[in-house]
């Protein structure tokens, strides 16, 4: 079967200085991959390649069956990629009601409005959003924006859903509610997802397998038992050891 | 920022508003080099006899020298203005600065007008003495370097108000506040006082309604006096207006040099909540000093009323004004409305360093910086022909005028707030399916409605102050309400002359007023 989402000998460089180097990755269909590497090793990167908001320099990106960017040249826009992404900051367009951010990239795709109202409906009642459809996102709450961010996304029911350490500036009790909730939506919607992060108990609690990216490629793949039998790399071992630690 | 390449639409929509700006504004620039190349090559050297002699190069060496002391006056009195204002405790600072501020949005030539009111041989408190210190090189440096200081004040405000909170403080921890504002703030102000610099000079160098009613032979003045009356001569006007190209392209590089790469640092508000540096017992002097000179470069305001009122100038002043507040207003409104159309594609394209972006930002800093008499001489040769009398005989060219001068208002109050709000606000609109024109149109344009508002509200103020653009090329019948008073002073009676300027004086102040209430209406938290 064709992998969702495949990156093959990508080349990306950033003020001349290399940040991917014969970068391969590959995710199936349905799965739900968890990107882990230290800050600033290209893990953001990885994600805007596959966006489209950045263009290896060498290498090809492919969504399915589809090249969509290929060795300095872009073929498919972002918004003909059929993507949605969660950002850090979770970028809520603040002049926009949490329904107003939901119906924009609807709208954009061209979803009849009947269509975008019964879709924003759902997804807002799964999240426990049904009420706040009409606030503003400065007047949510942390948990609620985050949520707000991922029924944004999910909304759109796209090919492949893409979050960059959405979880990052938020305290430990609102991650032990949101990361099963997340698995939950991705897996009754057999969503595609890619989950950068640099904390290895979120990337084991949501991911189906862990990208371990170090050096400017992936030294590793696998479950978290894999990883913990076996570690590729001694930033492997650490995160491992660290993890066992904390558990114990 | 990385957004593909080769986009239609953010091409279509950027590019098209630059090709647009670039036939408004460079193309007038460059026009008297174009018209010069074309006269061949006699009767350009004889033009050129113009400048064998000393007189055209010792005027323009005085006005060079007079902005220059415009510009050293300007700083000396809006500096520590500026740090007082921006951070220490003076009494109701906070109003301070809006009054203080209120004459920048004033044609230099009314401030004038009122001065000779107070001290003009027959002014309220003039004699023989006063006036011929008015008719004087001192009177117009005193006047202008009093008008411009505002503009000093609030930019080194800003310059402070932009430092970084943490570095006050931890001066605060081991010195005294005026150590803190000598030794940190007024360093942290030193990029503002340079952008000052630049502004006042180039404003003071363009600036010919006060220069020619004082009666001072300026440069910009010899070039208009080409365009009409005894001395008409518009070919010699041509010539005169080329040795004007390196004075702008010397601005130019001065404010690219300095700013190029950090234009939105010196206009960006990191934090204006702070408590404010004690002054302690010096608190009541200079709180006294700020507000003694506040109030006395508004006398001049109250001067135009006095004299308006004690003349019967309110009521005349309905019967002379004809359709030049229509015109101004008008004028002023659609001018404005373009400078912001303009100003959000190009300066949205600035602040995520499109290409060419940054070229139409240079055309809009040259267009204001460049002396004001320059670019009307372009408009002049560029739309005075047959083809386009429709445009050189109506509003459109006084419309056109104002957003060539004044885009860079637009470009720059886009780009500050562009650059200051985060890009994947609009990468993710990008991703989600929206395609440029929808990205700018559902997403930046109305992230930043109240910036768009708010440079709109700017624009009109600054195009209605106008006075060196417009006056140059008014069509018969459309002259703006500046123009109006500036050719009645000649013959018109006094207490009608001073009843008009009182009235532009309320419209601008209405103008400001209302649009301030509006955008804070409009604020949604």
């Amino acid at each position: 079967m064709t992998p969702a989402i495949r990156l093959g000998g990508v080349h990306f460089n950033y003020d001349r200085r290399p940040v991917l180097s014969s970068f391969d990755l590959s995710v199936d269909s349905g799965q739900i991959l968890s990107l882990l590497g230290p800050s600033g090793c290209g893990k953001t990167t990885v994600l805007r390649l596959i966006l489209g908001l950045a263009v290896p320099e060498r290498g090809t990106v492919c969504l399915g069956d589809d090249l969509v960017s290929e060795s300095g040249r872009l073929l498919v826009p972002p918004e003909d990629r059929g993507l949605a992404v969660v950002f850090q900051d979770l970028a809520l367009w603040p002049h926009l009601t949490v329904r107003g951010n939901l119906g924009f990239g609807l709208a954009a795709r061209g979803v009849p409005r009947p269509e975008q109202a019964s879709r924003i409906a759902a997804i807002l009642k799964r999240l426990g959003l049904a009420d706040k459809g009409t606030r503003y996102p400065g007047k949510l709450s942390g948990g609620e924006r985050q949520r707000v961010a991922i029924a944004r996304a999910l909304v759109l029911e796209p090919r492949a859903l893409l979050l960059d350490e959405p979880l990052a500036n938020l305290d430990v009790t609102l991650k032990r509610e949101l990361l099963p909730l997340f698995r939950s939506l991705f897996q009754e919607r057999g969503t595609t997802a890619i989950y950068v992060t640099h904390d290895l108990r979120e990337a084991a609690s949501l991911g189906d397998r862990i990208a371990v990216l170090e050096a400017q490629r992936i030294v590793q793949i696998g479950t978290l038992g894999e990883l913990r039998e076996n570690p590729a790399s001694t930033f492997v071992r650490e995160l491992v050891e660290d993890l066992q630690n904390w558990a114990s | 920022m990385s957004f593909p390449r080769g986009r239609w639409q953010q091409h279509a929509i950027i590019g098209g508003a630059g090709a647009l700006f670039v036939a408004l504004a460079l193309l007038p620039l460059l026009w008297p080099l174009v018209e010069l190349a074309g006269r061949g090559a006699d009767s350009v050297s004889a033009g050129l006899g113009a400048f064998a002699s000393a007189a055209p190069w010792v005027l323009l060496g005085r006005s060079l020298v007079l902005s220059g002391a415009v510009t050293g006056g300007a700083l000396l009195l809006g500096t520590p203005m500026g740090l007082l204002l921006a951070r220490t405790d003076i009494a109701g600072r906070k109003l301070l600065l809006l009054v203080h501020g209120f004459p920048i949005f004033l044609p230099p030539f009314l401030l004038a007008l009122g001065w000779f009111y107070l001290f003009g041989r027959q002014g309220f408190l003039g004699g023989e003495a006063s006036a011929g210190l008015l008719f004087h090189p001192f009177g117009f440096t005193t006047i202008l370097a009093l008008t411009f200081a505002p503009v000093v004040t609030v930019l080194v405000a800003l310059g402070v108000w932009n430092l970084d909170p943490g570095l006050e403080e931890a001066a605060r921890v081991v010195a005294r506040p005026a150590r803190v504002v000598t030794g940190i703030l007024l360093p942290a102000g030193l990029p503002s006082i340079a952008l000052a610099s630049i502004l006042v000079f180039a404003l003071s160098f363009s600036e010919l309604g006060v220069a020619m009613f004082l009666r001072l032979e300026v440069y910009p003045a010899a070039i208009f006096s080409r365009l009409g009356g005894i001395d008409y001569d518009p070919g010699e006007a041509f010539l005169l207006a080329l040795p004007l190209v390196p004075v702008a392209l010397a601005l130019l590089a001065l404010e690219y040099g300095l700013f190029a790469r950090r234009p939105f640092d010196v206009l960006g508000l990191r934090n204006r909540g702070r408590k404010p540096l004690p002054l302690g017992a010096w608190r009541g002097v200079f709180s006294v000093a700020c507000w003694g000179f506040t109030v006395l470069s508004l006398l001049p305001i109250a001067a135009l009323a006095l004299k308006a009122g004690l003349g019967g100038g309110f009521v005349e002043a309905g019967r002379w004004v004809g359709g030049s507040l229509v015109n101004s207003l008008l004028g002023a409104g659609l001018a404005a409305t373009g400078i912001v159309g303009l100003g959000a594609a190009l300066g949205y394209g600035y602040a995520r360093r499109l290409s060419c972006a940054r070229f139409f930002d240079l055309v809009g800093v040259m267009a204001f910086l460049a002396p004001a008499v320059l670019l009307g001489i372009g408009f002049i040769a560029l739309w005075n022909r047959p083809a386009t009398q429709r445009i050189y005989g109506g509003i459109a060219i006084i419309v056109f005028g104002y957003v060539a001068r004044y885009g860079i208002i637009g470009i720059r109050a886009v780009a500050v707030a562009v650059a200051q709000s985060p890009v994947s606000l609009e990468q993710t609109a990008a991703v989600f399916g929206a395609g440029f024109a929808r990205r700018f149109v559902s997403i930046v344009l109305p992230l930043h409605r109240r910036v768009l508002g708010a440079a709109w509200l700017l624009a009109v103020v600054f195009c209605l102050r106008d006075l060196e653009t417009a006056v140059l090329y008014y069509p018969p019948g459309g002259e703006p309400l500046t123009v109006r008073i500036f050719t009645l002073e000649a013959n018109g009676p006094e207490a009608v002359v001073a009843g008009l300027a009182t009235l532009h004086v309320a419209v601008t102040a209405l103008v400001l007023v209302a649009g301030v209430l509006l955008l804070m209406r409009g604020e949604r938290s």
